[in-house]
């Protein structure tokens, strides 16, 4: 499993299915945004956003966004606030803010969040 | 879903604006058999038959709608609030052309709705262009300095520029303390106070500008009345904020450096700014494009959204994540909001008329202010002028009686610009910017408060004290 600094460093992608994302690592969500809905419950089946974890990737289920492609528009991320796996989640330091978007055929890129923008945690 | 409903839109207004003149001839031979309520009301030049009471319902249902959809059927609500808005206004649209046989109203409305949105959209466009970058420490005076400032621009650049050049780059200031009451006094300062002083800052002074008030009146009638609420909302602001003991990084510098970029998008702001005056009511050598339901002014503005848009950095488009949701949704509402408040405005209006003999400007500046909460402020500004002239036996058509009342009667027109302006902020459906910082606020992680959480927690707390207090100094017991 690659560390989520080497999957930036060498620009990996995830992937995504309708509102089925796939991503290459493991961690654990904090927030994510998606357009206006800020979502910290990752409890819930049903509404938000659900997080599997498997042995080589990680999964989300966008429940309220059934192709998420459309939601996302030209200049805009999914934000997410995670920890990996491993890493200490009471450390601050450890909380790593991305973005992820869909760039089309099914591939999803994986940034670190650029200075500019802005992403409250 | 959302383009289709573009289309029904776009459609429904140019064809009630073609049809105008079929229309027109319709109203003239139904008039006398009309079997709704028997009075008339004057208003911009026309008789009128009064819509029926029930016919307020569907501007009540949205508006409940636009309140109670965010907190208990949020993902409903966000997929068909644009269908749930253009289908009430519809019921509205629908009895004005076949019950009420009255185009008049829906022309002038939608046209109202044109400028509107032209500006708006223009003004959201052109300012997304920009990226300004303060690497300063955030502190409440800090703070304060940059809603001051913008309570300042916004009489230059309109409410709707000022709050979109500085909502990011506040919240970015704040990212290590941001809270929920930092974008609500950035609302209540930058997005609507402020912009009381010019024709420019908020659009129902615009209006009152087109029919005949000067353009420095509002300022040498106003003033006095904006600086102070201005800095006692600050003051409530900097004790509240300095209560915040949130902190960045310790080992953290800041150089001090306030980088701006995206001059280009500094000079289509201009423009529009410009545009705002190219009307064939300011200049008279601006033609009319009757029977087109926007001006020269209207294209100008819809040309910047798109050369804005075509020639922005994609840089700074991308670090301000640029997207057209928070300005469509103003669209989509805004729609329903203005065909829905029709009947009411018209209700409202006839009353104040009748009522007009006892009416104050203490009455005018609560019931101007009340409705501008709720309802869009412009077209509330301008029946309740429209009734504080007639009450003096004056027309608000003739900008000549116009000039006349504002020198003997300016404690009218100062009432009613200032609540106008000043309770759009109790709401995020008082006005057009509202909703906007509100979604950028929330597209950047901060959890806004929902519409009764605003109205609850902050408004009626801060504001309705500050606003009964500029009644009692400057409005009660006047005549």
């Amino acid at each position: 499993m690659k560390s989520l600094d080497e999957i930036l460093q060498n620009n990996t992608n995830g992937i995504y299915y309708g509102s089925r994302v796939l991503l290459p690592f493991h961690f654990t969500a904090l927030k994510i945004v998606i357009e206006n809905d800020i979502i910290t419950d990752f409890s819930i089946r049903e509404k938000g956003a659900y997080v599997n974890e498997y042995s080589d990737y990680t999964e989300i289920y966008f429940m309220d966004y059934p192709n998420f492609e459309a939601n996302i528009s030209k200049y805009e991320n999914i934000k997410m606030i995670i920890v990996e796996k491993g890493k200490d989640i009471f450390d601050f330091a450890n909380h790593r803010k991305i973005a992820i978007r869909p760039e089309g055929n099914h591939i999803l890129s994986i940034k670190e969040l650029d200075e500019n923008t802005i992403f409250i945690e | 879903m959302i383009n289709k409903n573009l289309v029904v839109l776009i459609i429904l207004i140019f064809a009630l604006f073609f049809s105008q003149e079929n229309l027109l001839c319709a109203n003239e031979k139904l008039s006398d058999s009309t079997t709704s309520a028997e009075i008339s009301i004057q208003n911009n030049s026309e008789e009128h038959t009064l819509p029926e009471l029930f016919m307020v319902l569907p501007f009540v249902v949205l508006l409940l709608m636009i309140a109670t959809g965010p907190l208990f059927y949020h993902h409903f609500w966000e997929k068909y609030y644009p269908l749930i808005s253009i289908l009430l206004g519809l019921i509205t649209v629908l009895y004005y052309l076949f019950f009420l046989h009255d185009t008049h109203s829906l022309l002038h409305t939608a046209s109202e709705y044109l400028s509107f949105i032209a500006l708006l959209s223009s003004l959201f466009v052109a300012s997304g262009g920009i990226l300004i970058k303060v690497d300063k420490k955030a502190t409440p005076w800090l703070n304060a300095g940059i809603l001051l400032f913008g309570s300042v621009i916004a009489n230059i650049i309109g409410t709707t520029g000022a709050s979109m050049l500085l909502i990011r780059p506040f919240i970015k200031i704040n990212k290590d303390r941001i809270k929920p009451y930092h974008i609500i006094f950035f609302i209540f300062l930058v997005s609507n106070i402020g912009g009381c002083l010019t024709p420019i800052g908020d659009p129902p002074l615009f209006l009152g500008y087109l029919r005949g008030v000067r353009f420095f009146l509002v300022i040498t009638e106003v003033w006095y009345i904006w600086l102070p609420t201005i800095l006692v909302v600050t003051a409530i602001f900097i004790i509240i904020d300095s209560r915040n003991k949130s902190t960045a990084e310790q080992d953290v510098t800041y150089s001090g450096k306030i980088e701006f970029k995206g001059m280009r998008n500094v000079f289509y702001l201009v423009v529009i700014i410009v545009s705002v005056f190219i009307d064939p009511a300011v200049m008279s050598w601006v033609p009319k494009l009757n029977p087109l339901p926007i001006g020269i002014r209207e294209i100008i503005m819809f040309s910047m959204v798109v050369i804005a848009y075509k020639t922005a950095d994609e840089y700074v488009l991308k670090s301000n994540e640029f997207n057209f949701e928070p300005i469509k949704e103003v669209a989509y509402l805004f729609v329903g909001i203005f065909a829905t408040m029709i009947p009411a405005l018209q209700l409202i209006s006839h009353e104040a008329n009748v009522l007009g003999e006892q009416l104050t400007p203490g009455i005018f500046y609560w019931a101007t202010g009340l409705l501008s909460a709720f309802l869009d402020n412009a077209p509330t500004y301008l029946n309740f002028l429209s009734a504080a002239m007639g009450k003096f036996g004056m027309d608000v058509n003739l900008p000549s009686e116009v000039l006349k009342f504002e020198r003997l009667h300016p404690i009218y027109i100062s009432a009613i610009s200032v609540a106008a302006v000043f309770f759009g902020a109790m709401t995020y459906i008082g006005n057009g910017p509202n909703f906007m910082v509100k979604s950028i606020s929330e597209r950047s992680g901060i959890k806004m408060p929902s519409f009764f959480g605003y109205v609850i927690k902050y408004s009626f707390p801060i504001l309705i004290p500050i606003f009964t207090i500029v009644w009692l100094v400057f409005y009660f017991g006047k005549v």
